[in-house]
């Protein structure tokens, strides 16, 4: 009894994890129609940056959260102006391929930067842990946790409740219709895409003091988040949130109850990617999104 | 587009000129194909390394291009390059199959996974394809870590070295399927199947209501498109000598087999063997003015944001609009001053 319910809160806080992770993919998509094949570049570059935050000005990665978001944020900006601006009506093959480019372009340049080790930030919170009966609650997965929750919601709170997070909405709606209502539809893929890397990065300064930190660590969480983000349905927030659950629940299952269950855990999002896309490609949630 | 693809049948003059295009075609495609198979034989190991790099990568994105012609990006031919190495090497250790033999199993569980591929995605086009064989492939990574019983998981496997062939007849081995794998492009783009490809990737619907079956020739050209893929990696391991689940399922071979074609000139037939020999002459050069290994991921980056901002027909598209805008014969000055 006690592991099912070890089980469960391990599901729990890695969902909070997850849905951040893919919140930010799935924004960036519903707005743009891009996938963002860059996106686990931008995670690992907020990982970094909360890492270097930490070591060279010993600033808690909490703290720094909001200067990380706002640095990664800006060079998604840079990235959007120099390329995707220009492929905004080009073949969406195009564009995943020019963003898968400049995915490899960021991964390589930070494994020339920064080496290839491994790292990882340790604060006073990492390796402490609450015990209540059996049950063991890692505090660093609790702060993931919380902070995740306050991020969504305030990312919920701009998309519902301010004038231009209403003007992101229209454009995921109807593109043409947002354009003739004066919506300057460029901006807003910028603000999207921008947000989308801050989401991304603040997940990356989130798994700096919960996972290690390499520069290649962005591709297994692309594909994470993908499988979250197709198993919700595309461009479906809601749906994105169920579905980041349903994958950590799967994954902390099969390692549980699994013999060898920690390394076939990291096979769960690749069967629940490849299951979803043959049975039900809408996925839970999202709409029926027809892609040429 | 294609070029091929003109509306009005070739005038007199056009057409002896692209006879003549593609006289000078074959004769270079010969050339390149005799200087392949004889240079491993008579050059020292650099020459060797050379040429089966080069062969790997073309036979890598002609496969890669053919089913880019009928409108399936893939993201995971490492898929069907790491099975063709896994199955080379599995059979010729348990079985002790020689070098020739173990090809024919490598090449057909190629084919019959990317049928199976193309059943199983049945109805995914464009984007969702290729996220369905990026997690493929992963998903045989992850696979082949946790069976280490047959795989030898991450700590990897040799390949029986009694059996290994001199480096220099697998070397001439890959070049010749190089040459043979361009032969089949090249007769593949004179048939029906290759129309009716390009129809499927231009409108699917369009092409049904034409009498295509996207379905069999999904299933075709995935097979065709596997089993080339795979049997480059069968061969590039009797190479190698060494496999792990990093090595076989390497995101690297995805990225070779991709831009090739995307510099040389998609949906072309001599885009992909342009580009795979530039992508080695790129990697290479990258190699001799940068040093270290890590550069050349990141120049494969560079090189596919540019060409496809700047360049989305390639090298062989640039070259044919640089031929088209030359004048042929000097044209008088007010018709020139007129055309302008």
């Amino acid at each position: 009894m006690s592991s099912f319910l070890q089980c469960l809160i391990d599901s729990v806080l890695l969902g909070g994890l997850y849905s951040l992770m893919a919140v930010g993919l799935s924004l960036g998509f519903g707005v743009t129609r891009i996938i963002n094949f860059a996106y686990g570049e931008f995670i690992m570059l907020g990982a970094y940056g909360a890492f270097f935050c930490s070591t060279l000005a010993g600033i808690d990665p909490l703290i720094s959260l909001p200067l990380v978001m706002t640095g990664v944020a800006g060079v998604s900006g840079v990235i959007f102006e120099l390329c995707l601006r220009r492929m905004l009506r080009a073949p969406a093959i195009n564009q995943i391929l020019l963003l898968f480019g400049t995915g490899l372009v960021l991964q390589n340049l930070a494994a020339i930067l920064w080496t290839g080790d491994a790292r990882s930030v340790s604060t006073p919170y990492s390796l402490t842990a609450e015990e209540l009966g059996d049950l063991y609650i890692p505090d660093g997965r609790v702060i993931a946790f919380l902070v995740a929750a306050v991020l969504i919601a305030l990312l919920l709170w701009w998309l519902r409740r301010t004038e231009f997070g209403r003007a992101t909405r229209a454009v995921a709606q109807n593109r043409d219709a947002a354009v003739l209502m004066g919506i300057n539809v460029t901006v807003v893929y910028l603000i999207s895409f921008a947000m989308n890397a801050a989401l991304g990065a603040a997940t990356g300064a989130i798994a700096s003091f919960l996972l290690t930190v390499t520069p290649f660590m962005g591709f297994h969480m692309l594909v994470k988040s993908f499988a979250i983000v197709v198993l919700g349905g595309l461009g479906s927030i809601a749906g994105t949130l169920a579905g980041a659950f349903v994958l950590a629940t799967a994954e902390t299952v099969v390692a549980y109850y699994v013999p060898d269950g920690i390394g076939w855990a990291e096979g769960v999002a690749f069967v629940v990617l490849l299951g979803v896309l043959i049975v039900r490609p809408r996925g839970i949630i999202g709409q029926a999104v027809e892609i040429a | 587009m294609n070029a091929a693809a003109t509306a009005h049948p070739p005038r007199p003059a056009a057409a002896a000129r692209q006879q003549m295009r593609a006289q000078v075609a074959f004769v270079l495609y010969l050339l390149a194909a005799a200087a392949g198979i004889t240079l491993p034989l008579v050059g020292g190991p650099l020459a060797v390394d050379l040429m089966l790099r080069t062969g790997s990568v073309i036979i890598l994105a002609i496969s890669w291009n053919l089913a880019a012609n009928a409108g399936l990006i893939s993201l995971g031919h490492s898929t069907f390059w790491g099975l063709g190495s896994y199955t080379a090497l599995l059979i010729a250790n348990r079985l002790g199959l020689p070098f020739v033999t173990s090809l024919i199993p490598a090449a057909a569980i190629g084919a019959l996974v990317g049928s199976g591929l193309a059943v199983i995605t049945g109805r995914l086009r464009g984007i969702y394809f290729a996220v369905a064989t990026l997690a493929l492939s992963e998903g045989l990574r992850v696979v082949s870590v946790m069976l280490p019983d047959l795989t030898g998981g991450s700590a990897g496997l040799y390949i029986d070295q009694a059996l290994r062939p001199a480096p220099r007849l697998v070397a001439v081995a890959t070049t010749m399927c190089a040459v043979m794998t361009a032969l089949v492009a090249h007769l593949l783009s004179r048939t029906p199947f290759h129309y009716a490809c390009r129809a499927m990737r231009n409108n699917e619907h369009a092409s049904q209501m034409l009498g295509v079956n996207p379905l069999r020739f999904r299933i075709a050209v995935l097979a065709l498109s596997g089993g080339i893929a795979s049997l480059a990696g069968g061969i590039n391991i009797w190479y190698t000598g060494f496999l792990d689940p990093d090595i076989g399922f390497d995101l690297h071979i995805t990225i070779l087999a991709q831009i090739g074609p995307i510099l040389g000139g998609i949906h072309s037939l001599a885009g992909p063997i342009i580009g795979g020999m530039a992508t080695i002459v790129i990697s290479e050069l990258s190699r001799i003015w940068l040093g270290e290994q890590g550069y050349s991921l990141l120049v494969y980056g560079v090189i596919l944001v540019v060409s496809i901002m700047f360049m989305p027909h390639g090298i062989y598209g640039s070259l044919r609009r640089l031929a088209a805008r030359r004048p042929r014969r000097p044209v008088p000055v007010r018709a020139r001053e007129v055309a302008s």
